[in-house]
């Protein structure tokens, strides 16, 4: 086909130009080369009338109003004349739409003239081009068809008399269609430059059917082709093709050409960037031309501007050269402008709107007035991540190597669709967000050509930068798979069109239909709809092929129906919690103000569904409203309410009958009701309870974690309930007394060391010591270095008790005496550690159950006569754990204090000294547990002595149990 | 280690407040016949004392030896594979364990966890005492399919195994798990009780107690022995030589229960309400479960309230509280009685002073 389209080129441009100066007088002027009549209505009339008189023999019944669907058409066109003739006549009014069917032998042969025949109607196609919008390229396949069908006339006639006459209808319907198409192009056309570079390479892409509504423009020359066009959706049809004609909200079209727009500079370099340039600034002045067109006629002065774009830009396009000379000042203003700015700082569009606004469509009319290919993934395609992710590098690396040599813009729609594919999607788009942050930074400004070509050459090395806009368009901006997306987009939310825009766009769309309609039905379907332009479009057609006229009582009830239409949950909120002006009542005046609302309401909370989430809201968001309430009992009625959807969730939930689920909407209602208000409210995502619960959670994980730790003699007392209710207090009180001086613990008396101790041991049977808020606490190091950083407790105990708005009186230990403690704790651990496995199972119980201490004690002692001094080392490491804990303590603070105090040495030496002259006498006669008792505690004394960290070494020292003593490692060294 | 865990009394003799329970409980053990028990009772009045000490009454001071597992259990629950953790504590002769800690699961502990268990029998040598404890906590906070999913259990092994059930309300455990097992009610402490121990404990430690400081303590305690001698010990560690007017630090939630009721006191509208919200929040998120904030709330606005309101105020208190148990998230139903209160106390007022 690309040949094809090549080849005509000269003859096109003859064509063009002759045509083009006939533009410039009336556009109308255009058709007389080519069949048409100027009134475009009367030569459809003429047209027909010519073809109907000699098939009268048809009965006009056989044609059924019904539907038409493609094979219909084509059968159609390929059947004798008096098939033929039958169409014509079925349809003056309503343009040939009812048809009877016929053989489709002949349709066939039509689809392939279409494609083989394409280059004899080019001479139509540059005409076609330039007049409607830059973007419609589907068009051009069409029109071959088309002309196709009209050249080949000759050829396949044979088959009747009458077929000569036959096929003249033919093309005479496709004028029909093509004038109106006309028109429209004439209306929004403003900006037709871009349309000559599209031209060459819009005929090598195949579009999707969507776009071939345009198609319907180019084949002025050849009417034969109506059928076709005219069974498309008016959707379709009257797809707007350029900027000025979309309706969406005008902010927001301009803010996404701008954005487009700076992409400018690294898609394009500046050189290449002119033809964009002069499509945006001929938009610029066109869109605010159109911000003040009331009418369709207004256009017209624009058509001819858009026309004389046109065909500067087309002289040039010959040479493939994106240049416009014609254009130069405009760019060159453009370029000061532009130039500085790199690409976009969001490097992801995202549009987001309720179905029917025209979303998609806005992004592929941008995409294109700024010079893009348009490539669309939608839900109905592949998601997976792998996939998308070699589309993604389709898009930024490759050229084509076919003429159409535009950039390509990628359009992500529906992205909010599926859930797993979706998220595919995503993810893929942020990692080539983020890989771009990063190795993106000297890319910025490259103004030239040069750019075009490193950044290409860069593209082969990494694969995963971004180097081409992607727009994605979802419907729901809070759908849990864009979470990540909505941070790093650009997002843009569509409002609805104003009824006034979309009414004027109806009215203009069914006069071009023959439809007979009044504004104020129109204002009742827009409303009734919600300003979605796609259904009240279906609806009018469905209507008019149906004969009947829009009645705006029967409004409800002709029409389709409403769509069920699930709402984002933040408008739900916004419902509740705000008063409908009588908008909204209007539509349906037959029924009360309140029912229709209580319907609305109700339809729309069923929809959504999510009852637990939107009673969240309601019950996060209504304390906020400002409604009059003097005694609270609105307030209480709507908490009440509350209570009840939360009792019958629960209960439904818990028996799980669903279907209890049906009351859930009425309590939605009954807040409305209460407390609704005419001023917007502000409403906020109700965080709390589900931060409420979170945050429980963690807590109880904490205190069930800790009670692990504790031993079991004591944790098996503690509840998290009571725990919290009755201890947490009087503990936090008890380890941190105030009576405490944090002085080193020499300077102690000894009633305060006898605190300390015992302050240590209920730290250390709670599992509790303090930790460096920042580090793990390895009290060895840190003692010294992080003097500043805070200590708190190590189970964060203090937190329960630390509500917010509430100083709880509770002294806190200064920060020296922390570290002690901390050194103490751990000592006092170790110790318990190193005395045996089985004291420490006891250790807390055998102080007071003498009972237990007398069994241990008569336990195995193989070698009673043994040692004098083993019971008695014994039964000091038993009795006193607070003697041993002072002891320790000495030393821990001694240390802490960085003095070398003499007396924990001496005090070991005493030990020492008592021990030595039956040191080995006693571990070979003892080596039982017992003995290992004893030397436990010995070790422990060398352990103070030597080094206070609490690193130990174990070193079994021989290989029988003859001889089995712990040696620090340190003995070895030296 | 401090004196709630010190002074626990470790056998039946030494057991100071439920002296006849203990006695009780002491023949019934020496009588090698000792049926299910089930213990229910206000925390902090000993069940759980009692308990370990009538364990130990049964197996001697091997029951004082346990270990800590933390063990994650398979069971099939029809198609699905469920992993449950729990934590035991066990000795050789009987294990705890608290099965309301898996939540909605908890019947697959009880009908898979708590069976084998009850079926395996303890390898005994001397044939005596062939029997195993469980002992179950927190019974009440199972579900009802748990709980009926128990009494079967209790009723096939009971030959050689022995549950020792402890909660705190009986009223939710079933009919059918109650009639199986011997009601042991261990009543609160009475105040005169709380301070005999306190001074048995200051004896010990061999402290000077100044008449009338013990009561003082043991009035503030809200009859919880547990929270009598921890503030005991916290009045110790704040000011040794006790004087008898000696301040005793309040529990740090109830303090701020007092704070939101005289917030709303203070204001009834739609806005302070979302203040208390915020409040209430506070604490729910501290694990303080909303039975006891809603008990407390009410009792600080009728210490604040005029006598005639407070009969319906205790009304809505009772309604709120029901309805909070039947459902699901507590702030509604705290929040709806908030609001209940301010509605009435305001129209009180604009009744009484126009």
């Amino acid at each position: 086909m690309d040949m094809d389209m090549d080849i005509p080129l000269p003859e096109e441009l003859e064509l063009l130009e002759a045509q083009l100066h006939d533009h410039h007088e009336d556009y109308l002027d255009l058709e007389p080369p080519e069949p048409y009549p100027e009134d475009e209505q009367q030569q459809q009339q003429q047209q027909r009338s010519h073809f109907r008189s000699p098939p009268s023999d048809d009965d006009p019944p056989s044609s059924t109003p019904g539907v038409q669907s493609n094979g219909q058409k084509r059968s159609r066109t390929t059947d004798g004349p008096d098939a033929l003739l039958v169409l014509e006549e079925s349809g003056p009014s309503d343009e040939k739409r009812s048809r009877t069917t016929v053989e489709e032998d002949l349709p066939n042969e039509a689809d392939e003239d279409w494609l083989r025949y394409s280059p004899p109607p080019e001479e139509s196609e540059p005409m076609v081009v330039e007049e409607p919008a830059v973007v419609e390229e589907e068009k051009f396949v069409w029109r071959y068809a088309s002309e196709i069908d009209g050249d080949f006339i000759p050829v396949t006639a044979p088959s009747g008399g009458d077929r000569v006459y036959a096929k003249i209808n033919r093309f005479e319907k496709v004028e029909q269609p093509k004038k109106k198409f006309d028109v429209v192009s004439q209306s929004g056309g403003l900006i037709l430059e871009p349309i000559n570079v599209l031209l060459q390479k819009a005929e090598q892409e195949a579009f999707t059917k969507a776009m071939q509504a345009s198609s319907g423009e180019p084949n002025d020359i050849i009417p034969p082709e109506t059928p076709v066009v005219h069974e498309q959706l008016w959707v379709d049809k009257y797809a707007p093709n350029s900027f000025t004609e979309l309706l969406s909200d005008e902010q927001t079209n301009r803010e996404v050409l701008l954005w487009l727009k700076q992409w400018d500079s690294c898609v394009y370099g500046s050189e290449v960037r002119s033809t964009p340039d002069d499509v945006l600034s001929a938009l610029r002045r066109h869109s605010s031309i159109s911000q003040h067109r009331k009418s369709l006629d207004s256009n017209f002065p624009r058509k001819n501007r858009g026309s004389r774009w046109n065909k500067e830009d087309f002289s040039h396009s010959n040479a493939l050269d994106h240049k416009d000379s014609g254009a130069k000042g405009v760019q060159d203003l453009w370029n000061k402008k532009s130039r500085s700015t790199g690409p976009p700082e969001q490097k992801i569009l995202l549009l987001c709107g309720p179905p029917g606004l025209g979303k998609t469509t806005l992004a592929h009319v941008a995409a294109k007035h700024c010079g893009y290919r348009v490539i669309e993934v939608n839900a109905s395609d592949d998601r997976s991540s792998s996939t998308i992710e070699a589309k993604i590098l389709d898009v930024v690396q490759m050229n084509s190597v076919t003429v159409d040599s535009r950039p390509k813009c990628l359009v992500i729609d529906e992205i909010d669709g599926a859930l797993g594919d979706g998220k595919g999607a995503v993810e893929v788009i942020l990692k080539m967000v983020s890989a771009d942050k990063k190795s993106d930074t000297g890319k910025e400004n490259f103004p030239n050509e040069e750019n075009h070509e490193r950044t290409s050459a860069k593209k082969g090395r990494k694969t995963a930068s971004l180097l081409r806009p992607v727009i994605c368009i979802c419907n729901d901006l809070y759908a849990p798979a864009l979470r990540p997306l909505r941070q790093i987009a650009k997002v843009h939310v569509f409002v609805q069109p104003t009824v006034n825009r979309v009414v004027s766009r109806l009215k203009y769309i069914c006069n071009k239909e023959g439809m007979k309609t009044s504004s104020i039905a129109l204002t009742g379907l827009a409303e009734y709809t919600e300003c979605d332009i796609r259904s009240c479009l279906n609806t009018l057609q469905f209507l008019n092929k149906k004969k009947e006229t829009l009645n705006l009582l029967e409004l409800s009830s002709q029409v389709v129906g409403r769509k069920d239409m699930s709402k984002s949950i933040f408008d739900i909120w916004k419902e509740i919690f705000q008063k409908r002006k009588i908008k909204r009542e209007r539509t349906n005046t037959s029924s009360q103000p309140a029912s229709s609302e209580f319907e609305f309401l109700h339809s729309l909370v069923s929809n959504r569904g999510d009852y637990d989430m939107i009673v969240d809201g309601v019950h996060e968001n209504f304390l906020q409203l400002h409604y009059h309430d003097p005694v609270m009992q609105k307030t209480v009625k709507c908490l009440n309410s509350l209570g009840v959807s939360d009792l019958t969730h629960q209960y439904s939930m818990r028996t799980q009958q669903m279907a209890l689920f049906v009351y859930q909407p009425a309590i939605a209602i009954t807040v409305h009701r209460l407390v609704a208000q005419v001023q917007k409210p502000n409403i906020e995502w109700p965080r709390s309870y589900q931060r409420f619960r979170t945050t429980l959670m963690e807590k109880m994980d904490t205190l069930r974690s800790w009670f692990c730790e504790i031993p079991p003699y004591i944790s098996r007392h503690l509840s998290t309930n009571s725990f919290i209710e009755d201890s947490v207090s009087p503990l936090l009180h008890i380890l941190s007394p105030s009576t405490l001086r944090p002085v080193a613990v020499t300077l102690l008396s000894e009633k305060e060391k006898s605190d300390l101790a015992h302050l240590v041991s209920a730290m250390v049977s709670y599992s509790i010591t303090y930790k460096n808020v920042k580090f793990s606490p390895m009290p060895g190091e840190h003692r010294h270095e992080t003097t500043s950083d805070a200590l708190a407790f190590d189970p964060p105990i203090s937190d329960f008790v630390n509500f917010k708005g509430y100083t709880s009186g509770h002294y806190v230990v200064p920060l020296a005496m922390k570290q002690v403690l901390v050194h103490e704790v751990e000592k006092q651990r170790i110790f318990q550690v190193s005395t045996g496995r089985s004291v420490h199972l006891m250790d807390g119980c055998n102080k007071e159950n003498q009972i237990l201490f007398g069994k241990e004690t008569s336990g195995p002692q193989p070698a009673k006569g043994a040692l004098a001094e083993n019971p008695t080392t014994i039964s000091n490491l038993r009795q006193s754990k607070p003697t041993t804990s002072t002891i320790t303590s000495e030393f821990g603070s001694s240390s802490n204090a960085a003095t070398a105090s003499v007396k924990p040495k001496s005090s070991g030496d005493k030990k020492r000294s008592h021990n030595p002259s039956s040191f080995f006498d006693r571990f070979r006669k003892t080596n039982n547990k017992a003995s290992e008792n004893t030397d436990n505690f010995v070790q422990h004394e060398e352990t103070l002595e030597r080094d206070l960290r609490p690193l130990l070494f174990k070193f079994n020292e021989g290989f029988t149990n003859a001889v089995k003593r712990p040696v620090r490692i340190r003995e070895f060294l030296l | 280690m401090l004196w709630v865990d010190k002074y626990r009394p470790r056998t039946l003799d030494q057991i100071m407040v439920h002296q006849d329970v203990a006695q009780n409980l002491k023949k019934l053990v020496t009588e090698q016949d000792c049926p299910h028990l089930l213990f229910y009772g206000p925390s902090g009045s000993g069940k759980k004392t009692l308990i370990m000490a009538i364990i130990c009454q049964m197996f001697g001071p091997s029951a004082e030896k346990v270990k800590v597992e933390n063990r994650t259990w398979k069971v099939e629950a029809g198609s699905r594979n469920i992993d449950l953790e729990l934590t035991t504590l066990s000795s050789t002769n009987h294990v705890e364990l608290n099965p309301s800690d898996a939540g909605f699961q908890d019947r697959y502990i009880v009908q898979e966890i708590i069976k084998e268990m009850a079926k395996n029998r303890p390898i005994d040598t001397k044939g005596k005492k062939g029997f195993k404890v469980l002992v179950l906590n927190e019974v009440d906070k199972l579900s009802r399919e748990a709980q009926h999913s128990l009494r079967r259990t209790m009723e096939k092994y009971s030959t050689y195994c022995r549950l020792i059930l402890c909660c705190n309300s009986s009223s939710k455990v079933t009919e059918a798990i109650r009639s199986r097992c011997l009601n042991v009610r261990i009543k609160a402490p009475t105040e005169e009780q709380i301070v005999k121990v306190l001074e048995f404990i200051g004896k010990k430690e061999g402290l000077q107690i100044p008449s009338g400081f013990a009561a003082r303590i043991a009035e503030k305690s809200n009859r919880s022995l547990r929270r009598a001698i921890l503030s005991f010990e916290t009045c110790r560690v704040q000011q040794y030589p006790f004087t008898s007017n000696q301040s005793i630090p309040p529990m740090d939630w109830e303090e701020y229960i007092s704070e939101i009721a005289s917030d709303i006191m203070k204001e009834q509208s739609p806005k302070r309400l979302y203040q208390v919200r915020l409040k209430l929040y506070e604490l729910l998120v501290n694990c303080i479960p909303p039975e006891i904030i809603l008990k407390r709330l009410l009792y600080e606005l009728l210490k604040k309230l005029d006598i005639e309101l407070k009969h319906e105020v205790c009304h809505w208190a009772a309604y709120y509280e029901h309805r909070m148990r039947l459902g699901q998230k507590a702030i509604f139903h705290l929040e709806a009685f908030v609001a209940k209160f301010m509605s009435i106390y305001k129209a009180f007022l604009i009744a009484t002073f126009g």
